[in-house]
């Protein structure tokens, strides 16, 4: 005999712990005299038991460091904000506000092994090169996840160029290495979101960047014709890889 | 945590206070994180969807209601998002399943080291308005009228959808396994 949908709801709101004492009365006084209801009680109990002992999952551990980077500063309601506050809200041009700074950074430290100096020929050019990321093509991107390093790494095209675009976060220092083996691909420049804290050296097909804390910053490459290539990664701490992946080009994507 | 530390991080918050928010992040990241998982089937849309979620809560803390809790508010647009992702993604129907075998005990389908797999899979037969309740009741720990709030729909309609979703579990649970 089927059971009236009165005490089915009663059972649900028995389990549920939302019954009150006069329905729990009721409820009690159906059960005792139906076995039916007693076994559609039980069972329904055990099933909800089981959905709430469902194992929660754990979230990405760079995902908080991610919405951390992705939210803006909010500023002082009276405060009107100014043409270059405006201007440099959008995280490309943020990339191209420092990028002048990273420019001499990385022309003061880099090791120029590399198989073309065309790159550091004329610095303007390299600010005009690489002031068009708004419209650079998201080729690939790995995510890292490792107890002292964690974060997203991203490849991305803009007509000749190539932007590794890091986004990490590391507990104490690490050395990356990003290797691409096409000799016709050079290193042509890097820019940062923080003022310092970065180092970035180049050498033939190999670019070496160390870091610590919270940073985001791009390695540019020149890709002339939009050639397919690869671009291995390997993380290090205490020079031991602790992580490693790799990033693809194809021009069709 | 409590209502009063909800309140005075989202005050912190809305004058632009970074750590209140990160607080809140930390509170609330691994719930948002679950219920859109538990909505969508995939880490990696659950991870998009709980940076969107944030995002949105950041950029309109002046839309948010004071005298409801926050929960409730981050619930609803966590839930939202993740519909609006399914929609986007052209998988707002429900997966099909083969009827209850009434020779089969619903205890056997559940209890076994896979029932999460299986409890998901089968949440993943339902459709989206039964899977949220039962994602707000079951995964988040939300009351009936706390349901009622973040849904806003009367508690007998709450009562309603989950009883049903549940018994649609059920025999989707049963003939799973």
């Amino acid at each position: 005999m089927a059971i009236e949908q009165h005490y089915i709801d009663l059972i649900n709101a028995d389990i549920d712990g939302e019954i009150s004492d006069a329905e729990k009365a009721e409820l009690q006084a159906f059960l005792d005299g139906s076995a039916e209801g007693r076994k559609l009680h039980e069972e329904l109990a055990s099933f909800c038991a089981a959905l709430d002992g469902v194992e929660p999952e754990d979230p990405p551990g760079y995902l908080r460091h991610v919405i951390m980077n992705s939210i803006t500063p909010a500023r002082p309601a009276e405060e009107s904000p100014g043409f270059l506050q405006i201007l440099f809200a959008a995280p490309a041009l943020k990339y191209a506000a420092t990028f002048a700074a990273g420019v001499f950074l990385t022309l003061s430290i880099v090791n120029s092994g590399q198989v073309s100096n065309r790159a550091f020929d004329d610095v303007a050019g390299l600010v005009g090169t690489m002031a068009d990321p708004v419209n650079a093509k998201l080729a690939s991107s790995i995510s890292v996840d490792e107890v002292d390093l964690a974060g997203t790494v991203s490849l991305r095209s803009a007509g000749s160029l190539l932007i590794l675009d890091f986004d990490l976060v590391s507990r104490d220092h690490i050395e990356i290495e990003a290797d691409y083996s096409d000799p016709s691909i050079w290193f042509n420049g890097f820019a940062q979101l923080e003022s310092s804290g970065t180092s970035v050296s180049a050498e033939s097909g190999r670019v070496r960047l160390g870091m610590e804390g919270k940073r985001r910053y791009a390695v540019f490459l020149h890709n002339k014709g939009g050639r397919q290539t690869t671009v291995g990664l390997r993380f290090k701490a205490n020079g031991e890889v602790i992580h490693e992946a790799r990033l693809d080009y194809s021009p069709t994507k | 945590m409590s209502r009063t530390d909800d309140t005075n991080l989202i005050e912190r918050c809305r004058s632009g206070d970074r750590a209140a928010f990160e607080a809140l992040l930390v509170e609330y990241e691994k719930p948002v994180f679950n219920a859109a998982y538990r909505m969508l089937n995939s880490r990696d849309d659950a991870k998009d969807v709980t940076q969107t979620v944030f995002l949105k809560v950041f950029e309109n803390f002046d839309q948010y209601d004071p005298t409801r809790r926050f929960f409730s508010w981050i619930y609803r647009i966590t839930l939202n998002e993740s519909i609006n992702w399914l929609g986007k993604n052209n998988r707002t129907e429900p997966l099909v399943f083969e009827a209850a075998d009434e020779g089969r005990n619903v205890e056997q389908a559940v209890d076994s080291a896979r029932v999460s797999a299986n409890v998901q899979a089968a949440l993943m037969a339902i459709k989206t308005d039964y899977r949220s309740v039962v994602v707000l009741k079951h995964i988040l720990g939300c009351s009936y009228t706390e349901i009622s709030q973040i849904l806003d729909i009367p508690e007998k309609k709450v009562k309603s959808r989950l009883y049903t979703a549940r018994q649609q579990l059920k025999d989707a649970l049963t003939g799973m396994t």
